[in-house]
């Protein structure tokens, strides 16, 4: 058992390699640099060219990639190149709220999933299950940033009920930081909402057609419990599974919902920082 | 103290533009400023960095011209009043002597006096990570004459440099800060800066705050704001929705597709802030099919400015005549921006030996309105026989390519300088390696009027002497110039006493909320 967890771990070094000096490559290659980015309104190109060399920029390629991997096994990430803040920082302050909006988002998208994916699936081919077919098909197919905006304009805008924009922690003020991620959340919920929807109801349905569950029927289980203690248990493996997939893409990938109600998440720090050509600020996130 | 009625109506005679109607609701007696209140500002982007001396951001500026202040300051007018200097003296061409403020103190309780005076004209020109060092580069030394009084030594006559110091070059920052915690100002700016407002914290892509400085210098008006809250929202639609359901007081900037939406609307005020800005395509002088002139010229020609400002800018603008915009002294308005004459244009290609037409490569920015111009800007050269390619990049890429100079024609956005030398000289001066003038335009008798202009002291020489650069501009081609925009902005009708200067900065000092 130690060999193979051995034998894992020694096998990710080459992966982590290979993705961080990709990524360390690929940045470096695509045009416009950070100094430029810094002093747009800089006529000195003396200046440009001294912090250039400070900041060990005129090094080659493979130096640069050397000593940031240098600094990465003692444990530093190295400091953003636009306003100097240790990047570990940087990272992990966006951390928190991205992980809220995630947990939000997964919370809501439950709510709607569970009884919607149960009762779909125990209703085949009613009007109940072609609402949720309905219902799927539209959160899968709505843009993020469209229904972000058709949210805004109802509970915002018209209604007044919720924040527009901004983030409140919630671990401070727990109502309004509610309040502040409401929106978000619903914009991401309702996407994952629809794939967990679809996602429970097959599985619902191939967990129905097993032998223990006409087994447990022939007992005289009710229907309820059957579903309830039976198939469920068996039916929310792939439910898991996909759950699992969609936290990191939602920690990490809200840029668009993240954009569109100003919150200080990880997605739009990576955005900014690939626009500002952040090397370190990249790399680390 | 302005009111509100006196700063819609200072907006409405500065820009030229009809008087924005005041919101009905406006309440009587309202023109009495009352202390109190957070002001909240949507910004379009987060700030870049709290050290005035290392930004190269126009965003950063808004900030600073509440937390910090340089010696001297613009009015309405762009005329020079005096800031942290409460006069000034010039001897000799070559010679600048400042009498700084008495009684002012640093947020951190130290002495602002010549000593910090000339601490900090060091640091813009020895630092560096200092983006100040070409606006300071006619300073040769700063002498300390007594405890209120500096003499800046100056390399050459330069008449722009007043103006120049209206703004983030020597914006005073606290000595004692930049020594104990020079690293971290560029995030933290507590006790850093002389204004009416104290830096007190910037959670990034949150909010930056700032509050009242209790012994403000100047106990004329405000301060009467107790704190000013800045938040990056990104996106314009919900900016203008923030501002429109009530989140936010203030914002930066208003999109030309929302402005007549805006007005219509009775809880929004609207200001049509004339800017100093110059928006433009450089023309690449360095290589075919731009290093000949006929080519720039047909170009020129063939484009229909009322055309691009009516109907991708919707008026929020006014056609260019050349780099200096309306709101500027040494503006000329006898000089016509060029016309369209696509018979003119179809000779110049058949002059620069390209009669049947030719096609180059355009580079913008990926930002809608960039996209829109440059499409119309295709359609308009289409009509005279050139074709234009669209290169669509973002703003990193722009800025490598057109500091190595590898582009035909591109997109290039000044937010503008109170002098005009800050619109030209840079751009058009023969300046070897990378520098602004993108176009690589080496002209003897532009870098001839570009030097009198700054050895000239006379304003009225220097208005000559800048139209008479237009014109060549205007033959010469670095650029061809589009719009000079104007900077709409707007507020809750609560917020009363904001004095709209053509720099675009919104100064919160003598503002307070209804």
């Amino acid at each position: 058992m130690g060999r193979l967890v051995l034998r894992r771990l020694g096998a990710t070094v080459p992966v982590l390699l290979l993705v961080t000096a990709g990524v360390f490559l690929l940045l470096h290659l695509t045009p416009g640099d950070p100094i430029d980015v810094m002093m747009a309104e800089s006529v000195d190109a003396t200046v440009k060219e001294t912090l250039r060399r400070e900041l060990g920029l005129d090094r080659p390629l493979h130096v640069q990639y050397a000593a940031w991997m240098g600094r990465l096994l003692r444990g530093d990430l190295g400091r953003s190149i636009r306003n100097g803040e240790p990047v570990i920082e940087s990272v992990s302050r966006r951390l928190r709220p991205s992980l809220e909006l995630a947990l939000f988002a997964m919370a809501i998208s439950l709510v709607i999933a569970f009884p919607l994916g149960v009762v779909s699936a125990i209703r085949r081919n009613t009007p109940i299950d072609r609402a949720g077919a309905t219902f799927a098909l539209f959160g899968i197919c709505m843009p993020n940033f469209l229904l972000a905006l058709l949210l805004i304009f109802l509970f915002g805008v018209t209604l007044r009920w919720l924040p527009i924009s901004g983030y409140t922690d919630p671990l401070e003020e727990p109502w309004n930081g509610l309040r502040s991620l409401a929106l978000p959340a619903v914009t991401l919920g309702l996407a994952l909402a629809a794939v967990v929807t679809r996602t429970l109801r097959s599985s619902l349905l191939e967990a129905l057609a097993e032998d223990y569950v006409r087994t447990a029927r022939a007992k005289g289980l009710s229907e309820w419990r059957v579903i309830w203690s039976h198939v469920l248990k068996n039916a929310l493996i792939p439910v898991v599974t996909v759950l699992g997939l969609q936290l990191g893409t939602l920690i990490g990938g809200a840029v668009i919902t993240e954009y569109v109600f100003a919150l200080p998440g990880v997605g739009r720090l990576v955005v900014d920082a690939v626009f500002a050509r952040d090397y370190p600020l990249v790399q680390a996130a | 103290m302005a009111t509100r009625r006196d700063f819609l109506l200072m907006c409405a005679v500065a820009s030229g533009l009809p008087l924005v109607s005041p919101d009905p609701r406006q309440a009587a007696g309202a023109d009495v400023p009352k202390k109190g209140g957070t002001l909240r500002v949507g910004f379009y982007i987060e700030a870049a960095t709290m050290d005035p001396h290392f930004s190269g951001s126009k965003i950063d500026r808004q900030v600073y011209h509440n937390i910090y202040e340089p010696l001297v300051t613009l009015d309405v007018k762009l005329g020079i009043k005096p800031g942290l200097a409460e006069s000034w003296q010039q001897p000799d061409p070559k010679t600048l002597i400042f009498k700084l403020r008495r009684g002012v103190k640093f947020h951190d309780g130290t002495d602002f006096n010549a000593e910090a005076a000339r601490f900090n004209f060091n640091r813009m020109k020895t630092e560096p990570k200092s983006v100040r060092k070409g606006e300071v580069a006619s300073i040769d030394s700063v002498d300390v004459v007594d405890a209120y009084t500096i003499k800046l030594n100056l390399k050459r006559p330069d008449a722009a440099l007043l103006a120049t110091l209206t703004d983030r070059a020597v914006m005073m920052v606290s000595p004692k800060v930049v020594q104990e915690r020079g690293s971290e100002l560029e995030r933290n700016a507590r006790g850093a800066g002389t204004g009416p407002f104290e830096f007190v914290e910037w959670v990034k892509d949150a909010h930056l705050l700032i509050k009242r400085n209790e012994s403000y210098w100047n106990k004329q008006g405000g301060p009467y704001l107790e704190r000013v809250r800045y938040r990056p929202i990104p996106d314009d639609t919900v900016k203008l929705q923030s501002l429109q359901s009530g989140e936010i007081d203030v914002m930066d900037y208003v999109q030309p597709r929302d402005v007549a939406a805006v007005r219509a609307d009775r809880n929004v005020v609207v200001v049509d802030v004339p800017s100093l800005a110059d928006f433009a395509y450089q023309l690449n002088h360095t290589r075919p099919p731009f290093a000949t002139k006929a080519l720039r010229q047909a170009v020129a020609y063939a484009l229909d400015l009322d055309q691009i400002v009516k109907g991708v800018w919707l008026n929020v603008g006014v056609p260019a005549n050349g780099p200096i915009p309306p709101t500027s002294w040494a503006y000329d308005k006898t000089i016509s921006p060029i016309r369209r004459d696509l018979a003119r244009a179809k000779a110049k290609l058949a002059e620069g030996g390209q009669a049947a037409g030719f096609t180059f490569t355009m580079t913008t920015n990926n930002i809608p309105i960039n996209v829109q111009e440059a499409e119309v800007i295709q359609a308009q050269l289409r009509e005279a026989g050139i074709t234009m390619k669209i290169k669509l990049v973002d703003s990193a890429t722009l800025l490598a390519d057109g500091n190595s100079k590898n582009f035909e024609m591109i997109s290039y956005q000044w937010s503008g300088r109170p002098d005009p030398d800050g619109n030209t000289y840079q751009f058009y001066r023969t300046t070897p390696g990378t520098s602004l003038n993108w176009s690589g335009i080496s002209n003897p008798q532009v870098d001839a009027l570009l030097d009198r202009t700054r050895e000239v002291s006379s304003q009225s020489e220097r208005k000559k002497l800048f139209s008479e650069l237009t014109k060549i501009l205007q033959d010469e081609l670095p650029m061809v110039f589009i719009i000079h925009p104007i900077e709409p902005k707007a507020f809750s009708p609560k917020v009363q006493g904001y004095e709209p200067i053509p720099d675009g900065m919104m100064r919160f000092k003598d503002v307070w909320l209804q």
